[in-house]
């Protein structure tokens, strides 16, 4: 037997990460806030998803949002605009979020005030599909100009979400998408993942997005009240 | 204390094997084009349309980098162009390690030009060279004109910008001279070129800048 160490350096990132996840959501749940991570490529459609998603919820919820980016403010600009309460996280060129990044956001947000709070993560399908943040629920949106095969191509984006949002429905007519080989390469990597065709656009499809999301958090504030 | 720049050695270290790989596939009078964008961009769709426009003026061959699947490289041979698919395994990037290997594994002694398709990312891949000659972005209409406001790096680090899916502008909020502006003022030297690879508008123009760098 060789007597050489060996380091599997990302293995362990992840498995602090993951132990540090499981305690961030233990605190936020103290907190009783239910937390979203959302995320998706670039230009899939997230702000505009969120904007539409806080101004059906916010006369029930009292929302958060915590919006990841490169670098820009635009987003949550758009963001303050519903009067939903925001900050601006920068990366500083990373390409996701972690949790010590999440925690960090969440004290800047401070949340006791809040029940539901999202994090715009940065757009990628690729690296924050391996780091837990903590969050109660991963959403993601798959947008219809992307295009049907990305299931093939990122998988672990659609093994570890609890929901699938399909957005831009109302641009189908121009693109060549496939609902059923969507579903067939999703099936493959996680039976559980319920699909939610939306147009953040236009409002279709909406209702049964907003009905998902009301029940997790409803359900969600009821047990976490009842802890004392 | 010791500190360790673990980020800079890495780049500096992949900087210089990219500046040879460039310096030996020029000498081997090969032109290698990284193309990057985010998923779903049209980046197959786009090199497809080109391969076979171009097959019977240039040698082409196609690095298709995944992190997992072959649907492209499939796609890409049906044009008829020499390719191979790469899996990243997990990782969201190409460096130039990988594209040398690449590179030997696809055999490139008898082409003129070799396009390595990158993973789809707007962020990652814009910190690596491959050891290109050109990097070459794609932005798709339907993910909006503030784009290059998000991932500045990505738009700096580009010789050349292709607008694409340009027959669906009128779906789309899409402010072209805005996005132009945006992205000239990261980069002022980029080329800049709106096309749509379904309908073939403004494949001309990129068809003839790539023949152009072909050594």
């Amino acid at each position: 037997m060789s007597s050489i160490k060996v380091m599997d350096v990302k293995a362990e990132i992840i498995s602090d990460n993951d132990k540090e996840a499981a305690a961030l959501r233990e605190e936020v749940r103290k907190n009783k806030v239910f937390f979203v991570n959302l995320m998706a490529s670039p230009g899939a459609g997230k702000t505009t998803t969120l904007v539409r998603t806080i101004n059906s919820l916010k006369s029930k919820y009292r929302i958060g949002v915590m919006e990841a980016d490169v670098d820009s403010l635009v987003d949550a600009k758009t963001i303050e605009e519903t009067g939903a309460k925001v900050v601006q996280l920068h990366t500083g060129g990373a390409c996701h979020m972690d949790v010590a990044m999440t925690k960090s956001g969440l004290d800047l947000l401070d949340c006791k005030d809040l029940d539901l709070v999202f994090l715009e993560n940065v757009g990628n399908l690729v690296c924050p599909a391996e780091f837990d943040v903590g969050a109660n629920k991963r959403v993601m949106i798959l947008s219809v100009p992307e295009g049907d095969d990305k299931a093939l191509k990122y998988p672990l984006m659609f093994e570890v979400s609890d929901l699938l949002l399909v957005n831009k429905i109302d641009c189908l007519e121009v693109f060549d998408f496939n609902f059923d080989a969507l579903k067939e390469n999703v099936s493959k990597l996680n039976k559980n993942l319920e699909i939610i065709p939306v147009s953040s656009l236009t409002g279709e499809g909406f209702d049964k997005w907003i009905d998902w999301l009301d029940k997790e958090v409803d359900s969600f504030l009821k047990d976490a009240r009842k802890d004392r | 204390m010791k500190v360790v720049e673990l980020h800079k050695s890495v780049t500096e270290s992949n900087d210089r094997d990219a500046n040879d790989l460039r310096k030996e596939l020029k000498e081997r009078k090969v032109c290698l084009v990284n193309l990057m964008s985010s998923p779903g961009a049209g980046k197959t769709t786009l090199l497809a349309k080109t391969v076979t426009d171009l097959k019977d003026q240039l040698k082409i061959g196609v690095i298709e980098a995944d992190i997992a699947s072959d649907v492209d490289a499939i796609k890409i041979s049906n044009q008829g162009a020499k390719s191979i698919q790469v899996h990243t395994d997990g990782m969201c990037h190409m460096d130039a390690g990988m594209t040398k290997r690449g590179v030997d594994e696809l055999g490139v002694d008898e082409l003129d030009l070799v396009f390595l398709e990158n993973v789809g990312n707007l962020i990652c891949p814009a910190e690596f060279d491959t050891g290109a000659h050109k990097n070459v972005m794609i932005l798709s209409v339907p993910e909006g004109d503030d784009k290059p406001l998000k991932y500045p790096l990505m738009f700096e680090r580009a010789d050349a910008l292709l607008l694409t899916k340009m027959d669906t502008i009128k779906f789309f909020n899409f402010d072209l001279e805005k996005c132009i502006d945006q992205v000239k003022k990261l980069n002022p030297n980029i080329n800049i070129f709106p096309v749509s690879a379904k309908t073939g508008d403004g494949m001309d123009k990129w068809e003839a800048y790539l023949k152009s760098t072909i050594f």
